[in-house]
């Protein structure tokens, strides 16, 4: 019973000074900061972002050259395929045929 | 064979047209004329086929592309009878050699001052050729104006 609440009495002021040590501690804080000159404020840091050292930026997306005989020629097909339909609107002009979506791959 | 430009024309002034001119050959991949030249003749084509080009930039590199090819029967180069007397297009002889009758300007207006009425009609066929030209490119540029819109409110 003597070992019981001697050691319920060691609790009760372990606590009460783990209590009052933390208040100090908080106080003390308070203090130094109201006393301390004011620290030039700095810009704020890029916000912070998962991995973001580790993310590779990608490559800007470029599309795939082709040769340019071969751009040369889808241009010269184009300009084929483009006549021919402006032919066919001149032959029998009408709203349709002047809108007609065109094949030509080199624009689709 | 019977020419755009000579259409309605009695073969006797058929014969004194093509007497105004001379028989040229172009072999392939050689320019007829090319842009910016002093226009003094206009061309018949008589054989062969004549590849119309106007330079554009690819890729940094100025290349002629095609605007139209004109095969026998046909006419090129009618910059001759309109001021400025520029060729505004090049012309070349593509895979084969062509050939053509060169028909120089002022000859040519002389023939019109001494036959009204032949020159009439061959300033009728030409109207008939510029004027297929002229509404032929402005489809093809309603066209590609219709596309660049749709593209751009997309």
């Amino acid at each position: 019973m003597d070992m019981l609440l001697m050691g319920l009495c060691l609790s009760v002021f372990g606590v009460v000074f783990v209590a009052l040590a933390f208040g100090a501690a908080m106080r003390s804080e308070s203090w130094n900061s109201a006393v301390q000159p004011e620290l030039p404020l700095v810009k704020a840091a890029a916000p912070a972002r998962f991995f973001s050292d580790r993310v590779a930026v990608p490559p800007a997306v470029t599309p795939l050259q082709v040769p340019i005989e071969v751009l040369l020629l889808q241009i010269e097909n184009h300009v084929r395929m483009e006549q021919a339909a402006a032919e066919s609107f001149l032959a029998f002009p009408t709203h349709a045929l002047l809108h007609s979506k065109t094949t030509s791959p080199f624009v689709n | 064979m019977t020419h755009e430009l000579l259409n309605g024309l009695s073969s006797a002034e058929v014969e004194q047209v093509r007497k105004l001119g001379t028989r040229l050959i172009v072999p392939s991949g050689t320019s007829l004329f090319r842009l910016g030249d002093p226009a003094d003749r206009l061309f018949l084509i008589e054989r062969g086929r004549i590849r119309l080009t106007l330079p554009m930039q690819v890729r940094g590199r100025e290349e002629d592309i095609l605007v139209e090819e004109r095969s026998p029967g046909q006419t090129v180069g009618w910059s001759a009878l309109i001021p400025p007397y520029r060729f505004t297009l090049t012309a070349t002889a593509p895979l084969f050699e062509a050939e053509v009758i060169a028909l120089p300007r002022e000859p040519l207006r002389q023939y019109f001052a001494a036959n009204p009425a032949a020159g009439h009609k061959i300033a009728l066929n030409l109207a008939v050729v510029i004027g297929h030209r002229l509404q032929l490119f402005q489809t093809m540029w309603l066209r590609e104006m219709q596309r660049t819109v749709e593209v751009r409110s997309a």
